[in-house]
């Protein structure tokens, strides 16, 4: 508890005074890794998770993510120094865009924003069958609707059951059963292709 | 239950924005993308029917909504402890599927949390981890 306390301080002091928080700091690395899973678990199973949100971007401002929640909640969200953000790949603050969705974690400060440690812009994952292999392109059946899955070169990646990620899709197979990890382009039935895992 | 080694993985549910708007709130009727919470395969006959663990040699406890599991990310010892609001994964279709970090190594999938949850112990992006699941 002591812990946190001291890291909310950390964070609306960096925030507040505009500084930039990078790597590790004396409580600790700010990355991801270090983030996830407090020692305690503060939050109840089955209970809503205060310290994430998740939504779509109505504003941007001087570091500041205005967003609005699929249940109608809204959300300030700083970006620090510290945060970690992805949008198909890891990348940075100035790639997200109003209009995007995310799903954010981090630490609730006193003025009622989310200080973000990790930020996954338009990320998706789904469950889906192939039905049709076009050239860098996946058509999937997900749920019963269609997704058209890009495969970007240099970034997509599949996975074979127990195979280390490759660039090579050649095993894809019409009919499959896949699951796709991928950033949603908004408003569309499309998705940009981040890494497929296929039973081999 | 002694714990119960394999893949865990993440799903929305609840209200929310692009593919996942259609995700309703699952079998229990309660879940959300923001809460702690997981899918379990047999968390009814009508579930086992269709996520089929056994195809794949595993044999899972029948737990019902609500029942608290705990899953911990066997890369970083990280642990979070959910409650059953959806049915799922449908662990047949991947049956014998392995993912692991170093030499660690989870078999099978077993259990998908929810994104809070799943973002409490380890990144979205990395869709897939070895997991331990269990009851204390």
């Amino acid at each position: 508890m002591t812990e946190t306390i001291d890291r909310r301080r950390l964070l609306t002091s960096a925030v507040v005074g505009g500084a930039s928080l990078v790597g590790a700091t004396a409580l600790g690395s700010l990355a991801p890794e270090a983030a996830f899973g407090a020692p305690d678990q503060a939050v109840e199973p089955g209970a809503p998770d205060p310290n994430f949100a998740e939504g779509r971007i109505t504003g941007i401002s001087a570091g500041m993510l205005f967003v609005t929640g699929s249940d109608m909640a809204l959300w300030r969200i700083r970006i620090t120094g510290g945060t970690s953000i992805w949008k198909l790949r890891p990348t940075t603050f100035d790639t997200v865009a109003v209009g995007d969705g995310l799903y954010a974690r981090g630490l609730r400060l006193d003025d009622g924003t989310l200080a973000a440690d990790s930020v996954w812009v338009n990320i998706v994952n789904l469950h889906a069958h192939i039905a049709a292999i076009g050239r860098n392109v996946l058509h999937l059946d997900h749920k019963g609707r269609r997704v058209v899955g890009h495969l970007v070169p240099g970034t997509s990646a599949a996975r074979y059951n127990n195979t280390p990620a490759v660039s090579d899709m050649s095993m894809l197979r019409v009919g499959k059963h896949v699951q796709v990890i991928g950033a949603w382009v908004p408003d569309t039935n499309e998705v940009e292709i981040a890494t497929v895992y296929a039973s081999a | 239950m002694a714990a119960i080694t394999g893949e865990m993985s993440w799903f929305c549910c609840g209200n929310s924005w692009g593919p996942c708007g259609t995700a309703g709130h699952g079998a229990c009727g309660t879940c959300n993308s923001g809460s702690y919470q997981h899918a379990w395969p047999n968390a009814s006959a009508a579930c086992l029917e269709i996520t089929r663990p056994d195809r794949c040699g595993i044999s899972l406890s029948r737990r019902g909504c609500g029942f608290r599991h705990y899953t911990t990310n066997r890369c970083n010892g990280k642990r979070i402890g959910t409650t059953i609001a959806d049915c799922g994964p449908q662990t047949d279709l991947w049956c014998g599927e392995r993912s692991c970090c170093g030499s660690v190594c989870g078999t099978n999938r077993i259990i998908d949390l929810t994104p809070a949850a799943y973002s409490q112990i380890a990144s979205l992006s990395s869709g897939l981890s070895p997991c331990s699941v269990d009851i204390v």
